[in-house]
């Protein structure tokens, strides 16, 4: 029989096994960069470990609900600020920062949200961007909490545990392992949202929200939680940022972070699990490695991204996804073959 | 006349200035098959959109059992009133296959909250293991076996439509409004959704509002039928008179 990568038939029942063994070896790798990559590589890798938390929150909103929000990065910002904030001002532990971050930028989604949602199409990506440029306004004026563009320094560096066994966690392999477990609960908590019923109403949405609507589902509300999550996703980026860099500025309300999040759920592959992880990893890695040429990066990045928009319009998750079933193929025939 | 499951009372419609539906009154009957006929522009979509709430009127009221809906957004409409629609231009969900769409339909009617759809937990998934099951039986029922794995997008007209009608039997609905079901299908798939009608009104008492231009399987499909002209209400007949009714052969139906 031929092999066709298109072929319409039913997924070949190795195919789970297949994903698991990826996603396995995926993951064997990086508990082992520490001990083979040098720091400065090991920083690429947290980076886009932090970066994957609010891909996961915009795929969540713009691939699996199908409504564009350029404001992760102010939910970012906005997590950085208030894990910042919490260590300076009051002392408080990385962990609860962390939830925190994650609550209170869900919190400020809701009334922005609100009005936002009424919005449809183009109309809510304006309203998004006119939230960035809100919060770039706040974090620069707004002295007395953020300390203008001196920004927050000093955030405390995390430390785990309870009583005598405190680790506190300074090293940059320590940063790698700590920063990997919250990316992978995170990509789990990710995969049980969409896998969950509520998933299948996102997935309609973005589909068609009046057929959606005349199912009896409540569009609106969805929608509002939806943002609410993906704001808590980025939160929980921006909170791992500020103990990371242990500096926060305005900086972080930049639209470089909202385009780079854009950039990552767009290139790896919209509405698909591995596209953000595949997105982040890569984005960051091509960022990284333009750096040999610094008058040219900017340039070269531009590039890419051109080069990859026509060859890869769909981004790199449905070529990650053909191999996987080639892979599941080829082990299904030597089998039927022996 | 038994209970009349919805009632429309004065029901009036403008777009811009254009009235759409001036003042329409009628009752749809527990049980029945009732059919909606009247040329193209009389109002009859725009009188679905206002019963579903995808459209608000601008004076008048929806009543269903005897509950005013008029205000009700579209989804409360479809979950707690149990009216679901169809549309004229036959929509799926077309990234889902089948067997995703028809668990969406049911999904609202199944699970109590918006709470309870974003748990993984054993409830939840027994609940939508009975989804599955039925939805497979449908598909069986609906004869797209054949298709059921590909994205519903990918599916022909005529296979979109009968998913479409497999989707509104899904949540156990008690009123079905039909924007003309049996347009573009072939005449083996017209029989089919006919006998799809027949059946669930039949076994599963389901009532159906039905707009349609195919007169002809109206006729025979329908317990009763009302003409809509000019966004008034012509005639309101069982549908041998209505074939021998002047005005409505004038307006509609022709010589």
């Amino acid at each position: 029989m031929a092999i066709t990568l298109d072929t319409p038939h039913a997924p070949s029942p190795r195919l789970p096994a297949v994903r698991w063994g990826i996603a396995g070896t995926g993951l064997t790798a990086l508990l082992l960069a520490p001990m083979v990559l040098d720091g400065y590589y090991l920083h690429a890798l947290i980076i886009a470990m932090i970066f994957l938390l609010p891909a996961h929150g915009l795929n969540l909103i713009l691939g699996y609900t199908g409504m564009l929000s350029l404001a992760q990065g102010v939910f970012f910002g906005i997590g950085a600020y208030a894990s910042a904030l919490l260590s300076t001002h009051f002392g408080t532990p990385f962990v609860l920062n962390l939830f925190a971050a994650a609550a209170i930028a869900a919190l400020i989604a809701l009334p922005l949200g609100i009005p936002a949602l009424r919005l449809r199409s183009t109309s809510f990506v304006m309203c998004t961007l006119g939230f960035v440029v809100i919060a770039q306004m706040v974090a620069k004026n707004w002295v007395e909490l953020t300390r203008g563009d001196m920004g927050l320094s000093g955030v405390a560096r995390p430390k785990l545990g309870f009583g005598d066994s405190v680790i506190a966690i300074t090293q940059i392999p320590q940063y790698f392992y700590l920063i990997l477990a919250v990316a992978l609960l995170a990509t789990l908590a990710f995969v049980l949202l969409i896998k969950s019923p509520a998933g299948r109403c996102m997935v309609a949405i973005r589909d068609n929200e009046t057929l959606a609507e005349s199912l009896g589902i409540p569009t609106w509300s969805y929608k509002l939680i939806v943002f609410m999550l993906s704001a808590a996703f980025a939160g929980l980026g921006g909170s791992l940022y500020a103990h990371y860099e242990t500096v926060v500025s305005p900086l972080v309300f930049q639209m470089y972070y909202s385009n780079t999040i854009l950039i990552i759920v767009l290139g790896g592959g919209l509405g698909r699990v591995p596209g953000a992880i595949i997105g982040s990893f890569l984005f960051v890695a091509v960022t990284e490695a333009l750096r040999v040429t610094p008058e040219l990066r900017m340039i070269l990045y531009g590039f890419v991204l051109l080069v990859l928009v026509f060859v890869f319009p769909q981004g790199l998750a449905p070529l990650f996804e053909r191999i996987t079933q080639w892979l599941s193929r080829i082990g299904g025939e030597q089998e039927k073959s022996q | 006349m038994t209970e009349a499951i919805l009632s429309v009372r004065g029901l009036r419609k403008n777009y811009g200035g254009v009235p759409a539906l001036q003042g329409v009154d009628f009752d749809v009957a527990r049980g029945e098959v009732c059919g909606l006929i009247g040329p193209n522009g009389s109002g009859k979509s725009t009188l679905f959109d206002c019963c579903t709430g995808l459209q608000k009127s601008d004076a008048g009221s929806v009543l269903l059992k005897g509950v005013d809906i008029t205000q009700w957004p579209m989804n409360r409409i479809a979950r707690e009133g149990r009216l679901l629609r169809s549309f004229q231009k036959t929509v799926v969900f077309p990234t889902m296959n089948s067997e995703e769409n028809l668990v969406l339909a049911g999904q609202m009617a199944s699970f109590p909250g918006i709470a309870s759809t974003f748990s993984i937990g054993a409830k939840s998934r027994a609940r939508v293991k009975a989804l599955r099951d039925r939805a497979r039986e449908l598909i069986e029922v609906s004869g797209l076996s054949r298709v059921a794995h590909l994205p519903a997008g990918n599916m022909s007209g005529g296979q979109q439509k009968l998913l479409q009608f497999a989707s509104m039997l899904m949540p156990e609905p008690e009123l079905v409004l039909l924007d003309e079901p049996l347009a573009g299908i072939n005449p083996i798939l017209i029989e089919k959704v006919i006998q799809c009608i027949v059946a669930a009104n039949r076994d599963h008492g389901i009532t159906f509002l039905v707009i349609e231009h195919n007169t002809d399987v109206l006729m025979n499909l329908s317990h009763r039928v009302i003409v809509l002209h000019q966004g008034q209400k012509l005639a309101d007949d069982t549908p041998q008179a209505i074939v021998r009714n002047p005005q409505v052969v004038e307006a509609y139906l022709g010589g």
